[in-house]
């Protein structure tokens, strides 16, 4: 029910919402961005839907291998999957932005926030949104780049935790390579998402879920899933430090109504 | 037999845009007129959307002019209930539903109990109906009929009180959105559903009443009102069944006779009054 919800949905949004006429999605070679992938051809056909592979030195030849797969599976059109080197883009601002070669969160930043410009340059050209991938796990710890991976108009897995998304891959039969391998950026060499976190994302999800679906308390979740408490207290921490990434900047009301506070209206106002 | 034919029309609205709703009301009535139906109904607030925020401080005039548009469509024996943003004596604006026939509208009536948890802020915006002047059993040529808008079918009283007025049917208009889509399948149906089921159901049982579920379809913001428009006869019984997830149009057919059958079997007629006493204390 979920893929056919997920694709009426993302049909609905763009055809008829926005008005537009076509997705455009970056692949990572992860699962996330093939599920995201799928949904728009399923849902728009694969003339309309267009795939951009963005990788920079850091980016695994697995990944890139992935998403040719990818594609070929998809049976997206040659002119709709295109594969664009970074790297010159990404030095040129690293080294007027005077970031350390050291500071790899730093550069790290500066791909994803470029990978974004050019989504929406392209986007704009293909009359489409930028389709984004990021899904509920990674948005509820803030597990992305402010302006980068997060500047997307439309999130059709935002409400699905990961686990969820690799389900849902297995039912859309895509590679299992895609949806078996561990999840990563790919903003460094070696960085995996579970890595930083120190929990696989099974277990990350089940936290979450517990937490903030079924609003468990603490100490219970660190009981059902026999974890220290601390690793629990770790995850909430992240979940309420990242808060600012999920809402649009902060104004400080001076007038009668805000944005934000008191000046409520529907996203799709008449 | 006494038989009666309603039209469900399950349909999305677009937020705020009272004029386009308006139009698709008509395009409705125009499309069933043909179909010898005694009533055709809308969802909850179809004529503005359900989730307006602050557009709903805003739409009421607009809407009274609408209901006057839309009343034209309606023939001599017909009736039909829309939802739409009335605004009281007091100047608070309620969600409320209207019934419309013979070319004119016939009198409205508003939602009792306004959601206000998870998603649903009713209370910032609306004013609650009050049970001493909208309770109200409708005369139609066909039956008597009362309305009840969503979240007052999630409480006893409101049904209850219009089938001991005397409604043959009560209309059931609903912007129920949808949620635990991923862990549902097309056949079990979705959590939500299943309640809602339960309780129409439930009412339809307790008050020996049919009873007619009209609720949304389509999405607005991150929200999709999953549809499912349902009639229950007083027996309980599923008698029609709208798609989830899209658009529907439906013409049920019911037999009043059933509900005098339904009543010799049922003790709705014991109704003790001793016990709202202790209710009315708490």
């Amino acid at each position: 029910m979920g893929v056919d919800y997920l694709t009426k949905r993302l049909r609905s949004y763009i055809f008829e919402y926005a008005g537009c006429e076509s997705a455009t999605i970056g692949l990572s070679g992860g699962v996330d961005s093939a599920v995201v992938a799928f949904l728009a051809v399923k849902a728009l056909g694969v003339n309309r839907t267009h795939l951009y592979f963005l990788p920079s030195k850091t980016t695994s030849k697995e990944d890139l291998e992935d998403s040719q797969i990818l594609a070929e599976t998809l049976g997206v059109p040659k002119g709709n999957f295109r594969i664009i080197p970074i790297d010159g883009i990404v030095d040129d601002i690293v080294q007027a932005a005077h970031i350390a070669q050291s500071d790899r969160l730093g550069i790290g930043n500066v791909k994803a926030r470029t990978r974004m410009i050019l989504l929406h340059s392209f986007a704009r050209f293909n009359k489409g949104l930028v389709v984004g991938t990021g899904d509920k796990s990674e948005i509820t710890i803030g597990y992305f780049t402010k302006f980068g991976d997060g500047g997307v108009d439309v999130l059709p897995i935002g409400d699905l935790y990961k686990t969820q998304v690799r389900q849902m891959a297995l039912e859309m039969r895509l590679p299992a390579r895609v949806y078996e391998k561990s999840p990563s950026p790919g903003l460094w060499p070696g960085q995996t998402a579970e890595k930083e976190l120190g929990m696989d994302y099974f277990l990350l999800d089940q936290v979450l879920f517990r937490r903030f679906d079924l609003w468990r308390d603490e100490e219970c979740i660190a009981s059902e899933l026999r974890i220290p408490i601390k690793k629990v207290r770790k995850i909430v921490q992240q979940v309420k430090s990242t808060q600012h990434k999920r809402y649009p900047a902060e104004i400080f009301k001076l007038g009668f109504r805000c944005h934000g506070s008191d000046w409520r209206y529907p996203r799709e106002w008449a | 037999m006494n038989n009666v034919r309603i039209a469900l029309a399950q349909i999305p609205s677009k937020i705020g845009d009272v004029r386009k709703n308006t139009q698709h009301h008509i395009e409705i009535l125009r499309q069933v007129a043909k179909e010898s139906v005694d009533f055709v109904c809308f969802p909850e607030l179809s004529l503005t959307g359900y989730l307006m925020k602050d557009v709903a401080y805003e739409v009421a005039t607009e809407c009274s002019k609408s209901l006057t548009k839309i009343a034209r469509e309606t023939k001599i024996n017909q009736r039909a209930v829309v939802g739409f943003v009335r605004e009281n004596d007091l100047g608070f604006v309620q969600n409320a539903a209207a019934t419309l026939g013979n070319g004119k509208l016939l009198g409205s009536t508003a939602k009792f109990y306004l959601p206000t948890y998870g998603l649903f802020e009713e209370t910032r915006y609306f004013a609650g109906g009050n049970p001493k002047t909208d309770l109200k059993v409708f005369e139609s040529p066909a039956c008597r009929f009362g309305i009840v808008v969503c979240e007052d079918a999630w409480h006893p009283e409101p049904i209850e009180a219009l089938a001991r007025l005397g409604a043959d049917l009560v209309f059931c208009i609903a912007s129920s959105p949808a949620k635990g889509i991923v862990e549902s399948n097309s056949e079990r149906g979705l959590p939500i559903e299943e309640q809602w089921m339960s309780l129409l159901k439930a009412h339809a049982l307790m008050n020996t009443i049919f009873v007619v579920f009209v609720n949304r379809s389509g999405p607005e913001d991150e929200e999709y009102f999953w549809g499912g428009s349902a009639v229950i006869s007083p027996s309980g019984k599923t008698i029609t069944k709208a798609k989830r997830f899209e658009s529907d149009l439906l013409i049920s057919e019911i037999d009043l006779d059933e509900i005098k059958r339904a009543r010799r079997f049922t003790s709705f007629r014991d109704h003790n009054v001793r016990l709202h006493e202790v209710l009315i204390e708490l």
